[in-house]
C-alpha cells in the first residue's frame, strides 16, 4: 500500500508540476502585452517599461521561470497583478465558494440520480425506460451556459423568486446547482442504470429470487451493493472534474468562485492570478481523485492496489 | 483502472461481508453527509457576512452594484469613474471637482495662484482624520511625493511634471512647478490624503482617510467593501448610516439585482437597460451628459500618398455616417453627437462644427478627390464602449452604401491593442476609441490627443500619431496662460484648428446613466459619473 | 422471428415474442435511431441548405428592424438588434459549427484510432506513452487549457479545429485500445501471424474492420461534443471573429440584451444547439445498442 501511495503522490505532484509549467509557457508565449491592463489609458512607452520591470517581464523566460520556482517552493505562486496581493491568498479566498457548488452539486447528483437509474435498470425495456432513456440524453446534451440562461429567464427575471447572481443567501445555490446537476444527473443515472442491469442479470440475483428473496431486498442489498462501486468512484471523479469545470455556470451566475476569477484573469493577462488557479485546482481535483482510488479497496475487497491495478 | 471484472458471488459470501461492508459504508455515508454539508453550512456563514445584504436591511443603508471591481480604495495605479464615489468617500483630497465641474476646496482653505509658477495652499484648521489626529502639511508632502514614485501611476500622468512642495507655516505651503501648470487646483483633487506614516507607494489596502465613511470591511478578492458613517467627521456628517458596495461585470445581473430590491444603485448602465429600467415602477433612472468622448478616430501614420492623408477625404467619410439612426437604433437616444473636439461638458470647450449625414456629398466628394475601391480597416478593442460591436458593424455598412469597403477586427482583451495603435502589429485606418476626462479641463483631453509632437512620435508616444506643431504650441501656450479669458481664446483657437482637419470620423458622448430604485432620495450625478456619498439620503 | 416462420407449433404465442426483453431492446433502439435521425435533422438539412434558402442576409442588416421580436413579418425567428435576421444567423452560424464539428470528430477520430490500436497492440512502451498521454490529458483543466490555447494562437477556424479534436483524442483512443487488447488475442490474429503479414498490416486490414463499427459510433458521439464544444469557447470569447455568426457568438451576444426582454437572442439558438446535440446523442445511442455485443452477465 505504502509504495502505491508513493507512487500516486508523486504522479501526482509530477502532473501538477507539468500542468503549471505548460501553462506559464503558454502564458507568456500568447501575444498581447499584460502591462497594457495595469497602465493609464493611452500610455507611454515609458510607462509600459515601467510596468513590465516591476512585473519581471522583461526578464528572460528561463529567468522568469527559475524565479518562479525558487517562489513556489516558499509556497508563493506570485503577486497578482490586478489586486497586489499574494495570487495564492486571492485564490484561497474565492475558494470555497466553488467548493460549496460543487459540493452541493454532487450531494444533489447523488440523492437523484441513485434512485432514478434503479428506477430505470428495474423497469428495463419498458416504455417508461425509453421515456427516461430519452430524457437522460436530453439532459446531458443541453450546453450548461444555455440552460443557465434558461433558468435565469424563468426564475430570476420573469417570477422574481431566486436571485440571479453572487452569494447573498442560500437561495443563490439553487440556480447554479440546477444549471450543473442537470447534466450530472443525467451522465450518473445512465451510469448506474447500466451497472445495475448487469448486477439484476446476474446468476446470484437469480438464484436469491429463486430462494424467495424479496425484489425490494435484491435491488438494494445485492445488486446495488455490487453496483455502488463504480457509481461512488464516478461520484468521485465527476466532483475532481467539476472543480475544474464549473468555469461556465460561474460565469453565467456571476458566482464568485475561482471559475470567474480565472476567466477574468485570463482578460487581463493577470499572469500570477491564473498560475495560482490553475495550480490550485489541479492539485484539489488530483488529490480528490487519489482519495477516490485509496477509498476503492475499502470498497471493494477484492481490489488490491498496486499489484496490477492501472 | 482496470474495472474489476464482477465475479461471481454467492449469497453467503456477500453476506458474511456485508455485515461489515454495510457498517462501514453506512459510517462512511454519514461521515460523507456530514462534510459535505458542513463546509457547507460553514460556507454559507462564512462569505455572508462579507457579501451584500439586501437594500433596506437597516434603514440609512446603501447598497450599491459597481461593473468592476474596486480592487482597492486608493487610486495611485488606476481610477474610474464609479471608483472615485466609493474612493472620495473614505479619502478626500486637497479640492474635488464639483457638479458644475469647476474645482471647490475640500481640505484646502485657500488655494490661489501667486504667480504663474507658484501657488499658495493653505489647509483648514478644522480637518482631522477619522480617529482625530491632525492632518498636517506633511501628510500632503508625502502624498504627493508618493503618487509620482509609483510606476506609470494613472494619476501622476496627468500632470505635465511633478510640483514641489514647500512648507512656509504651520498650516501653509507653496507648490511651484518650472513651467506654468495653471490647472493645478484641479489636477490636486486627485491626490487622496492620508496620515504620512501610513502612506506608501502603492495601493492602500487599510488605513484611515479623513472623509464622511470609514471602512468597516474590505475584501478586495470579490470586490465587497462596507463603510459606516465616520460620528468623527470634520465637516458635515452624512446622512447614510452604512454603504455596502459590490460589483457585478454582467449587465444583466445588475439590472435583476436592482429590480428584485438585492440593491439600490446600479452606475454606468447600457442605454438597453436603462431604456428596460425606465418602464419598472420602483426604479429612477438618473442622466446627463457626460465627460467622456468616444470616436471613430483616423490613422495618422499613414505615407502621404494614402487618400486619408487628405482632410477632404477625412469629411466626405464623416458625411457617410448617419448617425441619427445609430444614435436611436443602437444607442437607444442615449448619447450626443459631438458639437466640436472635446465634450461639450469641459470646462475650456468651444463649438467648432457638427458632424451631418449627407450620403450624395460624401459620394460627391469622394468623386471630388478622385478616391476609388477605398478600403478601410477598423479597429477596436472588445468592450470598448457599450455596444461597439453593433455600432461598428452598422457603420460598415453605412460606408459601403458610399462605396468604401470595410474590414473590421475586433481585438479581444489582453493588451493587444496597444500594440496596434501603436503602429506596431499592423496595419490600420480608423480606431474606435473611448477617451474618458478626470479632470472636468478641456485641456487634458486636448494635449492627450492634439499635443503630439516629433519628439514624442520617437517613442510612438503621440495619439494614433497626430503631430500638428501649430496646434501643439497653441496647446503649450494655453497650459502657461494664467489668465482665464486668454486661455481659453488660445483653447478655442486650437480647437478650431483640429477641427478643420476632421480627425474623427465621427465623435459621441455617452450619456452618464445611473439607476436608482425610489428609496434612494437625493443622488447627485457629476457628469463626471460620479456622486458625493455624503449628500446621499434614503427613505424607507 | 415470428410463429409462422417455426416448424413445430409452439406454446409461444407471437405477443409473448414481441414483448420480451430482446424485441423490446431492438424496438426501443428503433425508436431512439428514428427520433434522433429526426431532431438532428430538423437542424442538420436547413443549415447544409442555408447558402441555398431565401434568407436574408446574415451579416448585413437593416436598421430600422433592430430587435424584432420572433413571429414578425419576414423575421421568423425575430432580428438581433443590428436587425439581422436571427433565424438566417443561426443557420449559417450553424454551417461554421457543424463544419468545425465534422473535421473535429474526424481528426480525433482518426488520432485516438491511430493511437489506441498502436497501444493496444503493440504493447510496451508505446502502451506506456499513450496511457500516460491519456492520463495526463485527463488531469489537465480542459475548459482552461483550451482558452489559453486559443489566446496563443488566435481564433481562426484551424486553431479552433484543432484544439477540439485535441480535446476529443482520448475517448476513441481509449476505447479502441481496449478492443485492440481484446481481438489481439483471438485465433485469426494468431494466423496472420502465422501467415507472415506483418504487424501494421494486421492490424489495418484485420483488426480495425471489426472493432470499427463501435468505434465510429463513439466518434459519432463526439460530434454533439465538439458543437457544444465550439458553443462553449465562442461564448466565452474565444470563438471565429465575427461579423461571421457562430451558435455561441450569437448567444454571447445576446446575453447583456436577455434581462431586459430581448430573450430570443440568447434561447433560440440554444433550441438550435440542443436540437443537435440531442438528436445526435439518441442516434448514437441508438446505434450503439445495436453494435454493442451483448455483455453476457456471468
Amino acid at each position: 500500500m505504502a509504495p502505491y501511495l508513493l507512487k500516486r503522490v508523486g504522479q501526482t505532484v509530477l502532473t501538477a508540476w507539468v500542468t503549471v509549467t505548460i501553462v506559464f509557457l503558454l502564458l507568456r508565449l500568447a501575444p498581447g502585452d499584460p502591462a497594457v491592463s495595469y497602465a493609464p489609458p493611452n500610455p507611454t512607452a515609458a510607462q509600459l517599461d515601467a510596468i513590465r520591470h516591476e512585473f519581471g517581464l522583461d526578464r528572460p523566460l528561463l529567468s522568469q521561470y527559475a524565479t518562479f520556482l525558487s517562489h513556489l517552493a516558499h509556497g508563493d505562486v506570485g503577486t497578482s497583478f490586478q489586486f497586489r496581493e499574494p495570487a495564492l491568498a486571492v485564490v484561497l479566498q474565492r475558494l470555497p465558494f466553488t467548493i460549496t457548488l460543487a459540493v452541493a452539486a454532487i450531494v444533489v447528483t447523488a440523492l437523484l440520480a441513485i434512485p432514478l437509474g434503479v428506477w430505470m435498470a428495474r423497469r428495463a425495456n419498458t416504455a417508461a425506460e425509453l421515456g427516461a432513456n430519452i430524457a437522460t440524453i436530453a439532459g446531458q446534451s443541453m450546453p450548461d451556459f444555455w440552460i443557465g440562461f434558461v433558468l435565469l429567464i424563468i426564475f430570476a427575471v420573469n417570477l422574481q423568486v431566486l436571485p440571479s447572481s453572487g452569494f447573498t443567501s442560500l437561495s443563490s445555490l439553487i440556480l447554479p446547482t440546477l444549471t450543473i446537476v442537470i447534466l450530472q444527473v443525467a451522465l450518473i443515472s445512465r451510469l448506474v442504470r447500466r451497472e445495475m442491469g448487469v448486477n439484476l442479470a446476474a446468476p446470484y440475483v437469480t438464484i436469491a429470487r429463486s430462494r424467495g428473496v424479496s425484489e425490494s431486498r435484491l435491488t438494494w442489498r445485492y445488486a446495488f451493493a455490487n453496483s455502488a462501486i463504480p457509481v461512488v468512484t464516478a461520484l468521485g471523479t465527476r466532483f475532481a472534474a467539476m472543480l475544474n469545470g464549473v468555469v461556465i455556470v460561474e460565469v453565467v451566475f456571476q458566482w464568485p468562485g475561482v471559475g470567474s476569477l480565472v476567466v477574468d484573469a485570463l482578460e487581463r493577462r493577470d499572469l500570477p492570478l491564473i498560475q495560482a488557479t490553475v495550480l490550485v485546482t489541479v492539485v484539489l481535483a488530483l488529490v480528490v481523485q487519489l482519495g477516490v482510488d485509496l477509498l476503492y479497496p475499502l470498497l471493494d475487497p477484492r481490489v488490491r492496489l498496486g499489484a496490477g491495478a492501472r | 483502472m482496470s474495472d474489476p471484472t464482477p465475479l461471481i458471488g454467492t449469497e453467503g459470501a456477500l453476506l458474511t461481508r456485508a455485515v461489515s461492508r454495510r457498517s462501514l459504508l453506512q459510517l462512511a455515508g454519514f461521515l460523507g453527509a456530514g462534510a459535505a454539508l458542513g463546509p457547507a453550512l460553514a460556507a454559507c456563514a462564512g462569505p455572508q457576512s462579507s457579501s451584500t445584504s439586501s437594500a433596506g436591511a437597516g434603514s440609512d443603508s446603501l447598497s450599491i452594484i459597481l461593473n468592476r471591481n474596486l480592487v482597492s480604495l486608493d487610486n495611485k495605479l488606476n481610477q474610474y469613474d464609479a471608483a472615485v464615489t466609493v474612493q472620495r468617500a473614505v479619502r478626500q483630497a486637497l479640492t474635488q471637482i464639483g457638479l458644475d465641474l469647476k474645482p471647490q476646496l475640500v481640505l484646502a482653505k485657500t488655494f490661489a495662484l501667486a504667480s504663474p509658477t507658484t501657488w499658495n495652499v493653505e489647509l483648514r484648521d478644522d480637518i482631522h482624520y477619522s480617529d482625530n489626529s491632525p492632518v498636517t502639511v506633511e501628510d500632503v508632502e508625502t502624498a504627493l511625493k508618493l503618487y509620482f514614485q509609483v510606476s506609470a501611476g494613472y494619476v501622476a500622468s496627468q500632470f505635465a511634471e511633478q510640483p514641489t512642495l514647500t512648507k512656509t507655516g504651520d498650516r501653509t505651503f507653496t507648490l511651484t512647478t518650472k513651467k506654468p501648470l495653471v490647472t493645478l487646483d484641479a489636477l490636486m483633487s486627485n491626490i487622496l490624503i492620508t496620515p504620512a506614516a501610513a502612506n506608501k507607494a502603492e495601493e492602500l489596502r487599510e488605513g484611515i482617510g479623513s472623509g464622511p465613511f470609514t471602512v468597516a470591511s474590505a475584501d478586495s478578492g470579490t470586490g465587497t467593501y462596507k463603510l459606516v458613517r465616520n460620528e468623527n467627521y470634520w465637516g458635515e456628517k452624512a446622512l447614510l448610516s452604512e454603504v455596502n458596495v459590490a460589483y457585478q461585470e454582467d449587465e444583466g445581473a445588475r439590472v435583476i439585482a436592482i429590480t428584485s430590491g438585492q440593491t439600490d444603485v446600479i452606475d454606468t448602465i447600457t442605454p438597453e437597460s436603462a431604456a428596460s429600467l425606465k418602464t419598472k415602477q420602483d426604479v429612477e433612472i438618473v442622466q446627463n451628459k457626460g465627460t467622456r468622448l468616444i470616436h471613430l478616430f483616423y490613422n495618422f501614420r499613414k505615407p502621404s500618398s494614402h487618400p486619408l492623408s487628405r482632410p477632404a477625404v477625412r469629411e466626405a467619410l464623416s458625411h457617410a455616417v448617419d448617425h441619427d439612426s445609430l444614435i436611436s437604433s443602437l444607442m437607444a437616444g442615449q448619447v450626443t453627437s459631438a458639437e466640436g473636439v472635446v465634450p461639450t461638458t469641459l470646462s475650456g470647450y468651444a463649438p467648432t462644427g457638427t458632424y451631418t449625414f449627407d450620403l450624395d456629398k460624401a459620394k460627391s466628394m469622394l468623386a471630388a478627390e478622385g478616391v476609388k475601391d477605398l478600403k478601410l480597416t477598423f479597429i477596436w478593442e472588445d468592450s470598448e464602449f457599450a455596444g461597439a460591436s453593433r455600432v461598428l458593424e452598422a457603420v460598415g455598412q453605412m460606408l459601403d452604401a458610399a462605396g468604401v469597403g470595410v474590414t473590421l477586427k475586433q481585438i479581444p482583451k489582453g493588451g493587444d491593442i496597444n500594440g496596434w495603435r501603436r503602429g506596431e502589429s499592423g496595419d490600420w485606418d480608423v480606431l474606435a476609441n473611448g477617451y474618458g476626462n478626470q479632470t472636468g479641463l478641456a485641456i487634458t483631453n486636448l494635449v492627450g490627443q492634439y499635443g503630439g509632437t516629433a519628439a514624442k512620435e520617437k517613442t510612438r508616444d503621440t495619439y494614433q500619431g497626430f503631430v500638428v506643431p501649430e496646434i501643439s504650441d497653441l496647446l503649450d501656450s494655453a497650459g502657461s496662460e494664467p489668465d482665464a479669458a486668454k486661455r481659453d481664446a488660445l483653447l478655442k483657437s486650437a480647437q478650431e484648428k483640429v477641427w478643420a482637419l476632421w480627425p474623427a470620423m465621427w465623435a459621441w458622448t455617452p450619456n452618464n446613466l445611473l439607476a436608482r430604485r425610489k428609496r434612494v432620495t437625493t443622488l447627485d450625478l457629476s457628469p463626471g459619473n460620479y456622486y458625493d456619498l455624503a449628500t446621499v439620503a434614503v427613505a424607507d | 422471428m415470428a410463429v409462422a416462420d417455426l416448424v413445430r407449433p409452439s406454446a409461444v404465442t407471437l405477443r409473448q415474442l414481441n414483448s420480451s426483453a430482446a424485441a423490446r431492446r431492438a424496438r426501443h433502439s428503433t425508436i431512439k435511431i428514428w427520433v434522433g435521425a429526426i431532431c438532428a435533422g430538423i437542424v442538420v438539412v436547413p443549415v447544409v441548405l442555408a447558402g441555398v434558402l431565401p434568407l436574408p442576409d446574415p451579416v448585413r442588416g437593416v436598421l430600422k428592424d433592430t430587435s424584432l421580436p420572433p413571429l414578425s413579418p419576414g423575421h421568423l425567428l425575430g432580428t438581433d438588434p443590428n436587425g439581422r435576421d436571427l433565424l438566417s444567423r443561426i443557420l449559417h452560424g450553424g454551417q461554421t459549427s457543424l463544419i468545425i464539428g465534422v473535421l473535429a470528430i474526424v481528426l480525433s477520430g482518426l488520432i485516438g484510432v491511430v493511437a489506441g490500436s498502436l497501444a493496444g497492440y503493440y504493447g510496451g512502451w508505446v502502451d506506456v506513452l499513450v496511457s500516460r498521454a491519456l492520463e495526463a490529458q485527463m488531469s489537465l483543466p480542459l475548459l482552461l487549457m483550451l482558452l489559453l490555447v486559443v489566446a496563443l494562437f488566435g481564433p481562426s477556424i484551424t486553431v479552433i479545429t484543432l484544439v477540439i479534436a485535441v480535446a476529443q483524442w482520448p475517448e476513441p483512443a481509449r476505447l479502441t485500445r481496449a478492443l485492440v487488447l481484446v481481438e489481439r488475442e483471438k485465433p485469426y490474429v494468431a494466423a496472420a501471424q502465422v501467415l507472415g503479414l506483418r504487424r501494421p498490416s494486421i492490424i489495418l486490414r484485420h483488426i480495425i474492420p471489426n472493432i470499427l463499427p463501435q468505434v465510429l459510433v463513439v466518434v459519432f458521439l463526439l460530434l454533439a461534443q465538439a458543437v457544444l464544444l465550439e458553443s462553449a469557447l465562442s461564448f466565452l470569447g474565444a470563438g471565429v471573429q465575427r461579423p461571421y455568426p457562430t451558435w455561441g457568438g450569437i448567444i454571447s451576444d445576446g446575453r447583456e440584451l436577455f434581462v431586459i426582454g430581448t430573450w430570443w437572442l440568447v434561447t433560440l439558438p440554444g433550441v438550435a444547439i440542443a436540437l443537435l446535440v440531442v438528436g445526435v446523442n439518441l442516434l448514437g445511442d441508438g446505434l450503439r445498442d445495436r453494435v454493442r455485443r451483448v455483455k453476457a452477465a456471468t
